[in-house]
């Protein structure tokens, strides 16, 4: 079998959001500009970053990416994003480590509704035509500086994100359980650019990743404008692998969340 | 065991430079065929893989055209005395590239075809196309149906046209048939679940250089395709001899020369299930199709 996550996702869920239900509305976001970068991570310390729902993509690699939204119900923000990329069975999925917003309004309405691991931060997005800048900083501490090199213009077409799956805390029978959520935006994109990716600083504590997130080889970096969303919720799964949450196909039989779920 | 007519199909060579030089690989190619009294497939290909390209640094833009340099200068290494070039992935002064393949003039030429349209590249130059995707009888024929049309306006790489289509299967063949599809399917999904586990370029590197995610997607889509929980799907090698009879028959009408048949995946069925599958299908599935001509030897290189 392959390596599975080690997480444990008891001690990680006391930072997940509590989520009551799964029905949410969509948010366009439109005009949207994202900057995201891919690392190669150091494979065995990470492991402990990822449910065991999960495995470890081989090789492991993490995304750090800032998006900014100059549309949407709450007014325009920006959004900072970590995650680890594994796999769920057979599909890529960046499991969310840690976020961070600038907007508080948007900090509750992404907890409550897509279950983000969020604070609020300082968010600098700065697209150059010889490199593009992103930044966050919490308080007066830069927790991440990280820059794309030297953009190309290429399709929109060659650019693929991995849908990302949030930790949260679910009631069920008078207890909280952790469950995973999928968030899977959809991309149009209007322009797309490619270069080299390099860190100046990343503060791995800060997004969750205490010492096991470690970037080594940049992969690569892009920057894109595009439309995009905030999608109704479509997959839950159990953080130790077992098949898919009942009561969320319960949910899905209904109707009331569209589409279908999977089952793992 | 010795065995004295089964061919040698290595996979593929990588040729990006980053991996491996055109001359190393040229070597190598001709040393076992040598070795293996000139039963040498040569495959060539790209990777289509970060966990691959990535570890070398190579430049996923560049692959294709790297490939194609190489396959056309590795035949003229094997055929001719000396050779000398000035070229964009390497170049050399005037050198004798030995030794020199046992088969003449050269071994069989293959590339892996993943990505769409590398099937043409292949008839474009007179090379096999050696399929590793898993596809359905309509989208192999058809793809076949225009690689042979291609082949017959081909510029070959080397001296020798290989115009054989060569698809990739699972095998497991068990006197019952429930037994044999459902022992043969956990195998292939298990299979499926592991290729899923490396990283394709595409996932993470964007460039028109990988257009789609190679076998990957065929694969994920058999990974979750509801309701496929018992039947094989369609064109799959597992099950009884007579199941095997009849799939394989149907790939030979849709015109395919070869099947690579993968065994086992992480040795997940016992060595001895292995073989018993293997000496039924040689007792009674290879013999309904003793009477094919044999277009291996004619696609060969001679001995």
């Amino acid at each position: 079998m392959p390596r599975s996550g080690k997480q444990d996702v008891q001690v990680a869920a006391q930072r997940a959001p509590l989520l009551t239900g799964f029905d949410t509305e969509v948010w366009e976001l439109p005009g949207a500009e994202l900057l995201h970068l891919s690392f190669e991570i150091v494979e065995e310390p990470s492991e402990w970053l990822i449910p065991p729902a999960l495995h470890p993509s081989i090789p492991t690699y993490a995304t750090l990416s800032i998006a900014r939204y100059p549309q949407s119900p709450v007014g325009p923000f920006a959004l900072a994003q970590v995650r680890v990329v594994a796999r769920a069975g057979a599909r890529p999925r960046g499991y969310l480590l840690g976020a961070y917003t600038d907007l508080e309004t948007a900090a509750a309405e992404l907890r409550a509704r897509w279950g983000f691991t969020i604070d609020v931060g300082t968010i600098t997005l700065d697209p150059r035509h010889d490199r593009i800048i992103g930044q966050v900083q919490r308080g007066e501490q830069t927790i991440l500086d990280m820059v794309l090199q030297a953009p190309e213009q290429i399709s929109g077409s060659d650019v693929t994100y991995a849908d990302s799956l949030h930790l949260i805390r679910m009631p069920e029978n008078g207890t909280e359980k952790p469950v995973l959520i999928q968030v899977d935006p959809e991309y149009v994109f209007h322009n797309a650019q490619r270069g080299r990716a390099r860190l100046l600083s990343f503060q791995a504590d800060a997004w969750g990743g205490n010492n096991r997130l470690r970037c080594t080889s940049p992969i690569t970096a892009t920057f894109v404008r595009c439309d995009t969303d905030l999608p109704r919720l479509r997959f839950a799964l159990r953080t130790l692998g077992q098949n898919l949450w009942k009561s969320f196909v319960s949910a899905c039989q209904t109707k009331r969340y569209g589409h279908y779920c999977l089952c793992l | 065991m010795q065995t004295k007519n089964i061919r040698v199909g290595h996979g593929i060579v990588v040729c990006v430079p980053e991996f491996n030089h055109p001359i190393r690989i040229a070597e190598r190619a001709a040393a076992l065929d040598i070795l293996s009294g000139g039963r040498l497939e040569f495959g060539t290909g790209r990777s289509a893989s970060w966990t691959e390209l990535g570890g070398f640094r190579a430049n996923l833009d560049t692959t294709k055209q790297s490939w194609d340099e190489f396959v056309h200068c590795i035949p003229q290494m094997w055929t001719q005395e000396r050779f000398a070039y000035e070229g964009q992935f390497f170049s050399m002064p005037s050198r004798a590239v030995l030794p020199k393949p046992y088969q003449q003039p050269h071994p069989p030429m293959w590339v892996a075809v993943t990505s769409p349209g590398t099937e043409l590249d292949a008839a474009d130059r007179g090379l096999g196309s050696l399929g590793v995707s898993f596809a359905s009888f309509a989208e192999q024929e058809a793809k076949i149906k225009e690689y042979r049309r291609r082949m017959q306006n081909c510029n070959p790489v080397g001296k020798l046209v290989n115009n054989q289509v060569s698809t990739i299967n699972f095998l497991y063949c068990h006197e019952d048939d429930q037994t044999g599809a459902r022992i043969g399917l956990q195998m292939g999904r298990y299979f499926t679940y592991l290729a899923n586990q490396i990283l394709i370029a595409r996932e993470v590197f964007p460039t028109k250089s990988y257009p789609t995610s190679g076998l990957l997607p065929g694969l994920r889509r058999q990974a979750s395709a509801p309701g496929d929980a018992n039947e094989p799907p369609e064109g799959l090698t597992v099950g009884n001899p007579e199941r095997l009879i009849k799939v394989l028959k149907k790939w030979e009408a849709c015109d395919i020369d070869r099947v690579n048949l993968v065994l086992n995946a992480a040795e997940m069925i016992p060595q001895e299930q292995v073989l018993a599958s293997l000496r039924l299908f040689a007792k009674e599935v290879m013999p309904a199709f003793a009477e094919t001509p044999a277009k291996a030897a004619a696609a060969g290189g001679s001995r």
